[in-house]
């Protein structure tokens, strides 16, 4: 779980610097843009690696998990960020709400199917992100509900879509996509230093899927 | 800027063109079309005139109008002072001619009456936008003279290192004995970036040291030979020329800026009474001729002593102008401008042995350049690949073998070394040897692509040896084995760990400089807070030293320095998390002949001295 979330993390913190770079005078430094990408490529293999290692004991996973966002709807003010709303119409893995959860949670679209046994395991392997990697899981929950109701938009559906099987799945087209996830990155903190790319990485806006990865990899490397 | 550049468009649109090529006015302003490089047959003579491939022409570059002269709008330049240091305290029976030195000192040593005071007048001309025909002395320098001693936040007093070396206290003879000599550059906390330096390096004889700064300007420093009157003291390096080399440029085809910073100053070998260098930022490499003038023609028959012409009733008699000494100037002229070479940002020159040939090296391609031709220049590595996605590596520095002129190397983002000989093809895609390091796979991590890629190569004076620098290590390569360096040190290792965090303040990015001694012996490097490194080789000891103000006394020896990482700690010791990342010494220089090196931290520049081991071994 470290790893796959040390993972994300540096993704994210890729990606913005990518995105930043081009702003610096002199325009797009070639070698700065390779290393970027190249750190990028083996954090998005290691979250790979380390998912389809945990997705590999899950496979006798009881239908019960997806069952629960179903029996608990109205519970959940579901709420994404709006770049979310892209990564959501890939396959988002079942909700982490549960039965504990008194308020809304935050629901990553895409962490990986995770065993319903333990509900607080679920949530915990569910969190992408947050910052802090030392926080117990239930911990971050209530971190990332406060974040959750800084006034994101929400989205239901996506949460009762069946898990990503692989990580080729569909995915919108290009434009959407950097559209919305540069938006997301902008609205983030636009006036946040390059070495603070942290106070970004906290909100979920910044959190790259797993389709997603295949997208930016490519639009990272086209630049 | 952009408009302003604008408005300056109409400005010589022909002549900008032939400014920027360095071209004389007069010369055609058609520029062919640069076809690729024809891949010439083995026997075909690598100077066969190629072309550099059209698709590296950037767009027109415009220059930007430069500051009128008469302004000033940059401030003295912050290193055209005299040295920071204190002086150390003057016996007190000598304190009535204490002024008298001073003066003395500033109007140089008594010399021989034909150049009896030196000024350094800085004579600045940026020729991107006046053409190579300026730059003669002018009355009106566009750079202020440096005031020679107001500075508001630091008195100026010289190092006057009149007193015998101080015996070697505590460190081992072979760590050497290294005291500050001199420390030019601001005190301000606040560091405006144009003084950042980024750049350093000796001439060939060492009488020179140049240093290229984040402005786009070049502060050369001469060192005063050794007076007779004070046997003991060593000769300071003091400000010889300062001068505009690059301007801020807009490529307005790509919208870019290209940054004046000067990435590399190389100097030329001596070859008359002139001195010569190249300077580059990432795009544009200039050569710059430094002349010295201390000498007038006076006695014109029809012009009066300011050149005004003189009425010819008033000519009674003819006379022969004769030459009569002045205040020494010194004149910076640029002689060529080798523009719109590179595609991408060009990241290292090397002057070649020959003495007319020099290469300069972007991410993906070398091209070898006449020193004497501006319009074209030939490609001689090309590593871009067909389809950009399949991108690996990019090339980090080259250098010239100090010897042969056919054989040279660059480094590569993957770690790995490439030494070609221009004899074996023109275009020398395929390496003559490779030399690289298997990884070792104990320490595998995220960042092992990053901290691999090599930021600096260099040959040693013997030409045998290679030194290559990558983020945690300097490596000592033979040439003659490929498989493994013969040597490593690791600078500081201790960051291993923190790669992570390095990775976020973009420190792990840093391109740190190595460099070799005289005699090939010792290595140096820098690093953080503001430590650099020396290793010798052949006793295998290393010391860490800090170029710091307050930790340097004139002429107190330099204290080593040690990072703890746990385990016994002794009392000066600095634990790794208090090391200032913002504070790093990527530039270093070694003096070729003796132990003097000069070290850039952030906008100030260091030079130290070993008065105890001054001949190199």
């Amino acid at each position: 779980m470290e790893v796959q979330k040390e993972a994300q993390r540096i993704m994210t913190l890729s990606v913005w610097k990518m995105y930043h770079s081009r702003m610096q005078r002199g325009g797009l430094r070639l070698h700065r843009s390779l290393q970027l990408s190249l750190v990028m490529r083996s954090a998005r293999e290691l979250y790979l690696s380390a998912k389809v290692e945990a997705l590999e004991p899950e496979v006798s996973l009881p239908p019960a998990c997806p069952s629960d966002p179903r029996l608990h709807p109205p519970r959940e003010v579901e709420s994404t960020v709006e770049t979310a709303t892209a990564d959501g119409e890939q396959p988002s893995p079942e909700p982490m709400d549960t039965q504990e959860a008194p308020t809304a949670e935050e629901i990553p679209a895409y962490s990986a199917p995770r065993p319903a046994k333990v509900s607080r395991k679920r949530r915990s392997s569910s969190l992408r992100d947050g910052g802090d990697a030392g926080l117990v899981p239930s911990k971050k929950a209530r971190l990332e509900e406060k974040e959750e109701e800084e006034g994101l938009s929400s989205e239901v559906a996506d949460r009762l879509q069946p898990p990503p099987a692989q990580a080729e799945g569909a995915f919108p087209n290009l434009a959407r996509v950097l559209q919305r996830r540069f938006s997301g990155l902008l609205n983030c903190s636009p006036a946040a230093p390059p070495t603070a790319p942290p106070a970004c990485e906290a909100k979920p806006a910044c959190r790259p899927a797993d389709s997603m990865l295949n997208v930016l990899v490519r639009t990272v490397v086209a630049f | 800027r952009l408009a302003e550049a604008a408005n300056a468009g109409p400005v010589g649109g022909v002549e900008r063109d032939a400014s920027v090529r360095g071209d004389s006015p007069s010369a055609s302003t058609h520029t062919p079309p640069r076809a690729r490089a024809p891949r010439l047959s083995p026997g075909a003579l690598p100077r066969a005139p190629g072309s550099t491939p059209c698709d590296q022409r950037p767009g027109i570059l415009a220059p930007r109008p430069p500051s009128a002269p008469g302004a000033a709008p940059r401030a003295p330049h912050p290193r055209s002072g005299r040295s920071l240091l204190g002086a150390p305290p003057r016996p007190p029976a000598r304190a009535g001619s204490r002024a008298r030195r001073r003066r003395r000192r500033s109007g140089r040593r008594a010399r021989p009456p034909a150049a009896a005071r030196r000024t350094p007048v800085a004579v600045a001309a940026c020729g991107a936008a006046h053409g190579p025909a300026a730059g003669l002395a002018s009355p009106r320098a566009p750079a202020p003279r440096p005031p020679p001693r107001a500075r508001a936040h630091a008195p100026l007093l010289f190092c006057q290192l009149t007193a015998p070396p101080p015996r070697p206290a505590a460190p081992a003879a072979d760590q050497g004995s290294w005291c500050l000599c001199q420390l030019n550059g601001a005190a301000d906390l606040e560091v405006s970036e144009a003084d950042i330096i980024s750049t350093v390096e000796f001439n060939h004889t060492g009488e020179l040291l140049a240093t290229g700064d984040k402005g786009g300007r070049v502060v050369i420093f001469q060192r005063e030979p050794e007076s007779k009157n004070a046997p003991h003291s060593q000769g300071e390096y003091d400000v010889y020329s300062t001068f505009q080399s690059h301007e801020p440029e807009f490529d307005y085809l790509k919208s870019l800026e290209i940054e004046e910073k000067i990435n590399k100053i190389k100097w030329l070998p001596q070859q008359n009474a002139a001195h010569s260098l190249l300077s580059t930022n990432d795009k544009t490499i200039k050569l710059w001729k430094i002349t010295e003038r201390d000498k007038r023609p006076e006695g014109y028959n029809l012009k009066d002593e300011e050149g005004k012409l003189k009425d010819l009733s008033t000519v009674t008699s003819l006379q022969v102008p004769v030459l009569k000494p002045m205040d020494l100037m010194v004149e910076v002229s640029p002689r060529r401008i080798f523009a719109n070479g590179h595609t991408y940002h060009i990241n290292s020159i090397s002057v070649n042995s020959d003495c007319e040939t020099y290469m300069s090296a972007d991410d993906l391609r070398i091209n070898l350049w006449h020193l004497a031709i501006t319009d074209r220049s030939f490609n001689i590595v090309d590593i871009k690949p067909a389809n950009m996605e399949d991108l690996t590596e990019v090339i980090t520095a080259s250098e010239f073998h100090p010897h042969h002129c056919n054989l040279f190397v660059y480094s590569s983002s993957k770690g790995s070394l490439r030494l070609c000989d221009m004899r074996a093809a023109a275009l020398c895609d395929k390496h003559s040897k490779l030399f690289e390091e298997p990884e070792d796979p104990s320490n595998r991590s995220f960042f092992s692509e990053i901290i691999s890629s090599v930021s600096d190569v260099k040959f040693s004076h013997s030409g045998r040896y290679m030194l290559t620098r990558d983020y945690l290590t300097v490596k000592v390569w033979d040439l003659n084995m490929e498989a493994r360096p013969i040597e490593t040190y690791q600078v500081h290792d201790y960051l291993r760990s923190k790669l992570c965090s390095l990775y976020e303040n973009d420190c792990i990015f840093d391109k740190f400089e190595c460099a070799w001694n005289g005699s090939d012996s010792v290595i140096m490097t820098g690093a953080y807070n503001n430590f650099f490194r020396m290793f010798d080789r052949n006793t295998k000891r290393d010391v860490t030293l800090e170029a710091s103000r307050e930790s340097s006394k004139p002429r107190a020896v330099l204290k080593p320095r040690r990072v703890c990482v746990g385990g016994k700690r002794r009392r000066d010791d600095i634990s790794v998390d208090s090391l200032d990342f913002t504070k790093k010494i990527l530039h270093t220089a070694w003096h070729p002949a003796e132990n003097i090196i000069a070290i850039a931290a952030t906008n100030n520049l260091y030079i130290f001295q070993d008065k105890v081991n001054s001949e190199m071994h």
